[in-house]
């Protein structure tokens, strides 16, 4: 292999073979076999017209026919197209061909990976193989699935009972979601830094107090607070505050325990000769936390912030316990509300989607600057970026 | 004002224990307005600890310091009060990362000697002028060389026009070729007739800066007296040994 003398740096991933390519190419069909087989199946029953109420009551779909008293479900054209795909004899073939191209491919994988002679040949075919055996593992799960899908899409899949219901009421139901996270958020970290300053302190009785606060906050289920917070301090000591309002309180105080302790590990962080340069020149305590250590600390705390604040968005679905006024739905409340107006739950299911629409960005936005804090340590505590 | 003494700085009879660790062994060191006190010897001696004695970033176990005519040992002493007198730069710079290099010094002008904004720039700038480093005003720390930090670190204190500068091994974290402007620096303050506690490993600025000197091992003063004459007739073996050792 001739190595490069200048410019670039030499390749030494060497080429790859027409045998190899093979290997790889028939691994991705294989999955993408199943895979987009399987939802181009779907896409093609979805454009088809209306399905003939007949098959589809052979199939255990019951035609809607209002009432009194009405049967079936509203939608039901929806679900029987999704179980007349997932049950019709090209899902079938999809699922054999990609079972059991993958399987063949992921065997010759890992007889031949050994003896491929470059590093790009080895890692075609042993990527081949990879998508080989994920084709024969979501292929065998498909194929139990589809052997008797028609309760689980009736029940699950019927997404016309979102439109029929309030499509907005999800939507909104993200708004207080995140209102109630970002509530929390908030007011958890005025009182988290609050209790770190607290936490430092080298005299035990100021220590103390905090220490209890974190402890009790930390080692109590909040579905439990929240009702304490609640149906305890709330109505017993007749303030009459929304559930919502007592919601955002519980939150904050919450998550006010779980960030002191980020705090306090990112104060502590901070090189001991920061605070003994702030105070070598006259600063008070109170000073140097202020304008040398806090400032230096906020900065590295800010992923593992960010990670309590996905799990803060994920957890005020507990709210739901204390049931919240019909305008001030969160996500999963609102989702409930939808199953109980339908008994369709496939609002749940939808609910699920809003989650992930509102901590999937946060997740990459806490890798992102993780990696900057990681490859960048200067520029991001000289804040020179 | 002086102590009743007439000295500025007085360390008398000081000892510290870091639990059972016996650190420093009743040290008593006396300065003169103008001194050039510097302070050798083999490390884990208590040099740096006796230096930040003196500032009271460690509090001695028993003892007394006066500075300035006060026992600032006394618990009713406003420490941040005296320190403003007192400049001290560290081994490893320790300037705020997350502040350019002017910010780092008008911060405690501002916060500290509750100078205005514009003072306490028009003093920051004067300072880096000194040592150097005008042309650094807004680089963050990060962006500069261990001796440019250092400098800017020198300056920092130098703002707050001290009576007495501490300087604790300041060219020990420096690569060799970054020593030499990091003691000129320190040279030309000499010069002017500033107060200063050094504590090095420079022999060579030791014994040209130096006006006074001493010797510690294993926390006690083992040998003081005029640099040159210490260097040329080290009187007891340990000090004989540690020339040996270094030289």
């Amino acid at each position: 292999m001739q190595v490069g003398t200048e410019g670039s740096a030499p390749d030494i991933r060497g080429s790859s073979s027409p045998f190899a390519k093979t290997v790889f190419a028939a691994g991705a069909a294989a999955l993408a076999l199943v895979l987009a087989g399987t939802v181009a199946i779907q896409v093609f029953y979805a454009l088809a017209h209306d399905p003939d109420p007949q098959v589809c009551l052979a199939n255990g779909i019951i035609p809607y026919q209002p009432g009194p008293p009405s049967t079936g479900a509203e939608g039901w054209q929806g679900v029987c197209n999704i179980v007349l795909g997932l049950t019709s004899t090209a899902e079938e073939i999809v699922l054999i061909g990609g079972i059991a191209v993958g399987a063949v491919i992921g065997i010759v994988g890992l007889r031949t990976y050994r003896r491929m002679d470059t590093r790009r040949k080895r890692d075609h075919v042993i990527t081949g193989a990879i998508f080989g055996g994920q084709a024969v593992t979501f292929g065998i799960v498909l194929w139990f699935f589809v052997q008797s899908p028609q309760k689980f899409v009736s029940q699950f899949m019927n997404f016309y009972q979102l439109r029929g219901h309030d499509g907005w009421a999800l939507v909104n139901g993200i708004k207080f979601t995140l209102l109630l996270a970002f509530g929390g958020e908030i007011g958890g970290i005025v009182i988290g830094l609050l209790l770190a300053l607290l936490e430092i302190s080298g005299r035990r009785s100021v220590r103390a107090p905090a220490t209890v606060y974190i402890n009790i906050f930390r080692g109590t289920p909040l579905l439990v607070q929240l009702s304490i917070g609640y149906f305890g301090v709330n109505l017993g000591l007749g303030l009459h505050l929304s559930s919502f309002t007592v919601a955002i309180a519980i939150f904050a105080l919450n998550m006010g325990a779980y960030s002191a302790e980020v705090f306090r590990a990112g104060i502590q962080s901070i090189d001991r000769g920061q605070i003994e340069a702030a105070r070598s020149v006259g600063m008070s305590y109170l000073q140097a936390m202020r304008y040398a250590i806090v400032p230096q600390a906020v900065r590295r705390v800010i992923p593992p912030l960010l990670n309590e604040f996905v799990i803060l968005i994920k957890d005020t679905s507990l709210v739901a316990i204390l049931g919240l006024s019909l305008t001030q739905l969160d996500l999963f409340s609102a989702g409930q509300q939808g199953y109980s107006d339908t008994y369709s739950a496939t609002f749940f299911l939808a609910a699920s989607i809003g989650y992930l629409i509102v901590t999937l960005p946060m997740i990459a936005i806490v890798n992102a600057v993780e990696r900057r804090l990681r490859s960048g340590l200067v520029s991001v505590a000289g804040g020179a970026a | 004002m002086p102590n009743p003494d007439g000295s500025i700085v007085h360390l008398d009879g000081i000892h510290k224990w870091f639990g059972d660790n016996h650190v420093l062994r009743g040290i008593d060191l006396a300065l003169q307005e103008g001194d050039v006190q510097v302070v050798v010897g083999p490390s884990g001696g208590g040099k740096s600890t006796l230096l930040r004695c003196v500032n009271l970033l460690e509090l001695p176990s028993s003892g007394h310091v006066w500075f300035d005519g006060r026992d600032i040992t006394d618990i009713r002493t406003d420490l941040n009060r005296v320190r403003t007198h007192i400049g001290m730069v560290f081994q490893s710079f320790n300037l705020f990362p997350h502040m350019r290099a002017l910010r780092n010094i008008t911060l405690p002008l501002e916060k500290v000697l509750g100078l205005s904004s514009a003072e306490a720039e028009e003093r920051a700038r004067d300072q880096l002028a000194r040592v150097k480093l005008s042309e650094k005003a807004d680089a963050y720390p990060g962006s500069l060389s261990g001796g440019q930090q250092q400098r800017v670190a020198i300056a920092r204190a130098l703002a707050m026009r001290p009576r007495l500068m501490l300087f604790d091994e300041v060219t020990s974290a420096l690569d060799p070729e970054l020593v030499g402007e990091v003691l000129q620096v320190m040279k030309d303050l000499a010069a002017e007739g500033m107060t200063m506690v050094v504590v090095t490993h420079e022999m060579g600025f030791a014994r040209e800066v130096g006006t006074r000197l001493v010797f510690m091992d294993q926390g006690v003063i083992v040998e003081e007296g005029e640099p040159r004459q210490v260097f040329a007739n080290p009187r007891t073996e340990r000090l004989q040994e540690f020339f040996g050792e270094i030289l």
